[in-house]
């Protein structure tokens, strides 16, 4: 679907807006409360409904998500690595429920901008004053064929949606023989988690070295070194899991030979006995309307974070083309969604948003159960090139992998979750 | 062709300083907004780690901000920055604000209140 027949489409479904109520959703007939729609419930969507409600709590907000629970892409490559469960990375709605927050289980199929409403899957549409949009990735299975098929989806899983793909992948590295390979498949930047690939690679390796110590991991990246905390990363793979890990850049995978686990690269062949391939990213299909980068990203007033192609429509977190330096990541999120929240809140009282906002990014990457790194960094609006930046002379990565940033690493879990989630 | 100048970015990142491709102008950064909405929006960035309005989960290795003494925070923030005060993290992200930011922020965790059921 194009614009073109978005928008048309639009006009035509106005006429359910007169429908009231919508899954215990109170109607809305007018007066001054006003209603915020969210779409998508992780961080960036939790922390923008969240915030809402933190910031006023006489907007109605609206989450809607279909997923039953929140399950954490950070700190997923533990459970990969087998050193936590699934259930230690999920966190309920009902966090959000609690602190006002209408939560939908259902699923976003079009945006009507000028109707103002969210069409939903089985439900009534969802009307709106504002929306803010928070669909994370979506992935271009046309780069990689053979996995465009569902199937073979669950064969050569990606597992950068925590979730059933986890467990999926988890189970494949179970059931591995000792020496067998684990090759994970990384796309040219941008994606999703910068440093996400490599983490991977460590614990998946941690994984091996206590129980199938003749395993190895090879890491084929289509980039042409480590995108995120290389020299830290080569360091651990060095000195934790020396001969474990091979690191192969320029590494472009093109296609899957899903039957016989061989991943097909732009020069020759590699198979391996589990094979995780992270296909090329792009904005959630949600918000495909509003994609005005490169084909693949939304670009967004970064004061407000409404899109550059429609008003009203506010979109959050890894569905962004990026600003400089500011990674896809999971702190980012949280803080495009408090940013976003806050000028939401200004909006509808038709005050002016704050002209200053700053975003602190802390990323950090376990390189061993108990281990991590980290890389920070403080970004502010520049008033003349309309984007945020990085603070020069602030941020940076860590000096060494060591246990306290392992224990901060957590402790930063547990703390966001609450933050985005209640 | 964009997506490799991306990953040259993100090399960039990698490699510590928040260094910026050859031929950028200087940044021109919005005066800090010290209204108090401004400084509430710049305290929340200390969440993620420190917990909503600075009160962290209990048994957190993190610090807690709420409800410390008023200059505590700001001591802390100006220590770290200078690099007298042992740090894995703060002494970068401090580095980001100057002395009345942080004045504001010491101010705002002054006031919030501190977590009062250490059980929940």
């Amino acid at each position: 679907m194009n614009r073109r027949d978005f928008l048309k489409g639009a006009g035509a479904s106005t006429a359910l807006a007169s429908i009231p109520g919508c899954g215990g959703i109170p109607a809305i007939v007018g007066g001054p409360r006003r209603r915020v729609a969210v779409v998508g419930g992780g961080y960036g969507g939790a922390t923008a409904a969240r915030y809402l409600k933190l910031l006023d709590a006489s907007v109605e907000v609206v989450l809607i998500e279909p997923n039953e629970a929140f399950v954490s892409c950070p700190l997923s490559n533990l459970v990969l690595g087998g050193f936590r469960s699934m259930a230690e990375i999920t966190t309920p709605y009902g966090g959000l429920i609690e602190h006002g927050v209408h939560v939908v289980r259902d699923t976003a199929t079009a945006i009507d901008v000028d109707g103002k409403q969210v069409r939903l899957a089985n439900g009534n549409p969802v009307h709106f004053d504002r929306v803010i949009l928070s669909p994370g990735i979506d992935f271009m299975w046309e780069a990689l064929p053979a996995l465009s098929d569902e199937q073979a989806q669950w064969r050569v899983p990606h597992a950068w949606k925590a979730g059933p793909q986890t467990v999926t992948l988890r189970r494949q590295l179970e059931a591995m023989r000792d020496g067998g390979v684990f090759a994970i498949s990384i796309p040219e930047a941008p994606y999703r988690c910068p440093p996400g690939p490599y983490e991977r690679a460590c614990l998946a390796a941690a994984y091996f070295k206590a129980f199938k110590p003749r395993s190895k991991v090879l890491i084929l990246d289509a980039n042409e070194d480590v995108t995120s905390k290389g020299p830290l990363f080569k360091k651990a793979w060095a000195e934790l899991y020396a001969g474990m890990i091979e690191y192969r850049p320029n590494s472009k995978a093109i296609d899957v030979d899903v039957r016989n686990n061989v991943l097909k690269l732009e020069f020759g062949d590699e198979k391996a006995d589990v094979l995780n391939v992270l296909p090329p990213m792009k904005a959630g299909r949600i918000v495909e309307p509003f994609i005005t980068a490169n084909k693949r990203w939304c670009e967004v007033d970064w004061l407000t974070y409404e899109s550059r192609a429609a008003k009203g429509v506010h979109i959050l977190g890894d569905s962004l083309q990026i600003a400089p330096l500011m990674p896809k990541s999971a702190t980012m999120a949280n803080g495009h969604g408090k940013t976003c929240a806050a000028a939401v809140v200004s909006l509808l009282r038709g005050e002016v948003p704050n002209p200053s906002p700053t975003l602190v990014n802390t990323c950090y990457s376990m390189v061993s159960e108990r281990m991590a790194v980290h890389v920070a960094s403080v970004h502010k609006y520049d008033l003349s090139a309309h984007t945020m930046r990085p603070v020069p002379g602030a941020g940076g990565v860590s000096a060494s992998m060591n246990e306290a940033e392992g224990t901060y690493a957590l402790n930063w879990a547990r703390n966001i979750w609450a933050d985005a989630l209640g | 062709m964009l997506a490799r100048v991306s990953a040259a970015v993100w090399l960039a990142a990698a490699c510590g300083a928040a260094a910026q491709p050859a031929g950028t102008p200087p940044p021109a950064f919005a005066p800090p907004n010290l209204g108090a909405s401004g400084v509430r929006a710049m305290a929340a960035n200390c969440a993620s780690c420190h917990g909503t309005d600075g009160r962290a989960a209990p048994g957190s290795a993190v610090a807690s901000l709420a409800g410390r003494p008023r200059g505590e925070v700001a001591q802390a923030m100006v220590l770290f920055r200078e690099g007298r005060k042992p740090a894995t993290v703060m002494h970068q992200i401090a580095k980001g604000f100057n002395d009345d930011e942080i004045d504001a922020m010491d101010a705002w965790f002054s006031r919030q209140k501190r977590r009062e059921d250490p059980a929940r």
